[in-house]
């Protein structure tokens, strides 16, 4: 199982620190990247997409739960009672 | 007319499917499975070497019909379609009921039906074709929430197919003309006869689109659907519907606001959701929201990105299916709540599911890059900034929860010591062609782009829009992470607009006890006397006559009959010769019956 052994080496802590290391490279690149295509303001500011897609995902977990939790979200059985 | 239909150039795939499904019962075993593989390769070949045209055009009463007509975009449907057919095949050769596959066979034959039909009524006729075979898709489960579900799901198809018919009715009586034409709808609401027909049209076809609050029944129904059931499903009903939506209606306003609300809704409801089955079903929903945004646009780049967006979308989402399919297969459970350390057993499974995972979040290198990035193009390239945001805070919500939460909890989250295995070998099988596809389309995307409908100068690999997707998709994960906790599933499931029809009706419940004492003794009384007792006069008039005449009648008829039996009984004296002098004399009779007629 090589396989196995790959997915386990994967999954230790340097991994993380690896990770860590790529978001800050990406929005060092970030500042140097040349910008063909300007669509609107965001396509100017150094690291957007980086802020952009931190931020979306925080959203979309936070407002979902609330959804879910003030009522969206029922038992399994729901239908059924 | 049959000369045409058995050219040679054009050979409907839909014939392959529809008649070659017949033989399914009657063959066995290695053969069968032999038969249905070549049957589906067949099709694609058909569909390879067809000429673009009009073909298998019939009149039927004052209409005419078209069943075959071929231009670029049904092509590139029928390409994926056809591909999906034998992907679909394999994935399920090793199911034993013969009903499943021959579902599945319809089901794929209808859909290439509406991809050719050239004029509305064929089209109905293959859009009904659809939902009445997908339905045992799900009803072979054979639980007894799959038949709950399946019933829900022919309900909602058979209201939107009525829809459509109206609308479909509406259209001939005013124009007079059956052939499916460009009908866009302009507003929200109707403002005369032709507008109200194009409208109707629209409702009918985003039913099937599953766009919400008329999209219930897809999270309801697929999750529901056998395992393999499902992998079909995810590929054809919403993707024809796109296809009638760009011929039909491409360019109407309306669909960009549904469908950037759908790309959002799919999302949020995947958040909430513990079913994995049922998770991917909401993200069909955010997916096709791309497309049918796409298909509001209108644009020639919008509506290639699309038709390239369907097409990688069939590959990847069915990819998904088959992933977490395999995983209930084996361990008989898709909840997340339930799962958790399987990539010690399953880590072959696990792989295809994370590059279909990275497929559908449009991850550089994989086929949903090449695809998505034309539609969202097209929305910054017309300055519709709040939809293009839009649509990219939908591809993070997509990459959050089908590439990391599906994964995640899994193959990893909390090792529930499931003892599994890798599924059948074919159903691997099935996975790694998919796999292939997701990702030679993500590096050799040009044979794509030149299927698609409009010339397309587009290039996905620009240095910035890479680094772009990388940031969105990278800090995603962060943010994954981060609030891992948050994510844990609960056994809950969500309520969807289908809590109207299956909880709100039962406030009209409320009102049966007083209606049925009103009806009692009210109406009852009423009616005891205006009705029953007049009619009951009438009966008794006519229950004599009954008894004296007709039985009279019948009782002869019946002792006539006895008598005569009676008589023949004395014939029937069980000995050979005497029925076959009988035989002789009857053959003579015949003879000489038929000379003196002669």
């Amino acid at each position: 199982m090589k396989l196995l052994k790959l997915i386990e080496t994967i999954k230790t802590k340097v991994t993380k620190k690896l990770a860590y290391g790529i978001l800050v490279l990406l929005i060092v690149f970030d500042l140097i990247i040349p910008r063909h295509e300007v669509h609107f303001f965001g396509d100017k500011i150094p690291g957007f997409w980086s802020v952009f897609g931190f931020i979306a995902c925080v959203l979309i977990i936070i407002v979902s739960k609330w959804i879910g939790r003030i009522g969206l979200m029922q038992d399994e059985n729901y239908y059924d009672k | 007319m049959i000369s045409e239909i058995f050219n040679i150039q054009f050979f409907h795939p839909s014939i392959f499917y529809i008649l070659g499904g017949l033989l399914i019962p009657v063959l066995r075993g290695k053969v069968k499975q032999g038969y249905m593989l070549t049957v589906s390769v067949l099709a694609f070949i058909s569909v390879i070497n067809m000429p673009l045209g009009n073909y298998g055009v019939y009149e039927f009463l004052s209409w005419k019909l078209t069943f075959g007509e071929v231009d670029k975009l049904s092509k590139v449907f029928a390409y994926i379609f056809t591909i999906m057919g034998i992907i679909g095949v394999i994935y399920s050769i090793h199911v034993k009921r013969d009903g499943e596959h021959f579902a599945a066979f319809y089901y794929v034959g209808g859909s290439l039906g509406v991809i050719f039909a050239g004029d509305f009524l064929s089209l109905f006729l293959f859009w009904e074709m659809m939902a009445f075979s997908s339905v045992f898709l799900v009803w072979f489960r054979k639980s007894p929430s799959s038949v709950d579900s399946g019933f829900r799901y022919l309900l909602w198809h058979v209201a939107g197919g009525l829809i459509l018919l109206a609308g479909i009715i509406l259209q001939y009586s005013v124009s007079g003309d059956l052939s499916i034409q460009y009908l866009p709808f302009h507003g929200w609401w109707p403002t005369d006869l032709q507008s109200l027909a194009s409208y109707l049209i629209i409702i009918g076809f985003i039913v099937n689109a599953a766009v919400p609050p008329l999209g219930a029944w897809l999270p309801d129904a697929y999750p529901a659907a056998t395992v393999t059931g499902a992998v079909f499903m995810s590929a054809f009903t919403t993707k024809t519907a796109v296809y009638a939506l760009i011929r039909v209606s491409a360019g109407s306003e309306m669909l960009i606001i549904l469908g950037v609300i759908m790309a959002i809704y799919g999302v949020v409801y995947a958040v909430l959701e513990n079913d994995a089955r049922r998770l991917l079903a909401y993200h069909i929903i955010s997916q096709v929201g791309y497309m049918v945004a796409g298909v509001g646009l209108g644009t020639q780049m919008a509506i290639n990105g699309v038709v390239a967006h369907a097409f990688c979308h069939i590959l990847y989402k069915s990819l998904l299916f088959m992933g977490t399919g395999s995983v209930l297969y084996v361990t008989g459970t898709a909840k997340l709540t339930k799962l958790g350390g399987l990539y010690k057993t399953m880590p072959r499974t696990m792989i295809y599911t994370i590059i279909g995972g990275l497929s559908i979040s449009a991850f550089p290198l994989f086929s949903g890059f090449v695809s998505k990035s034309i539609t969202v193009a097209a929305f910054g390239e017309a300055h519709l900034t709040w939809a293009f945001l839009a649509l990219m805070l939908a591809s993070a919500g997509t990459f959050l929860h089908t590439g990391l939460k599906i994964p995640y909890f899994i193959w990893f989250g909390k090792d529930q010591g499931i003892k599994a295995k890798e599924p059948p070998w074919n159903m691997e099988l099935a996975m790694v062609i998919c796999s292939l596809f997701c990702i030679g389309l993500g590096i050799f995307y040009k044979p794509l782009y030149a299927l698609l409908p409009y010339p397309l100068h587009f290039e996905p690999y620009t240095a910035y829009h890479t680094w772009e997707t990388l940031q969105v998709l990278l800090f995603t994960q962060l943010g994954f992470f981060l609030l891992l906790k948050k994510l844990w599933c609960k056994d809950t499931i969500s309520v969807d607009t289908d809590w109207f029809p299956r909880k709100g009706v039962k406030v009209f419940m409320r009102f049966t006890k007083p209606l049925a004492n009103l009806e009692y003794k009210f109406i009852g009384e009423i009616y005891e006397y205006i009705i029953q007792k007049p009619i009951m006069g009438v009966a008794k008039i006519f229950k004599t006559i009954d008894t004296v005449i007709v039985d009279g009648a019948f009782n002869g008829l019946g002792q006539l009959t006895l008598a005569l039996s009676r008589k023949m009984q004395k014939t029937q004296s069980g000995q050979i010769q005497h029925y076959a002098m009988l035989m002789v004399a009857g053959f003579i009779a015949l003879v000489i019956f038929v000379m003196v007629l002669s």
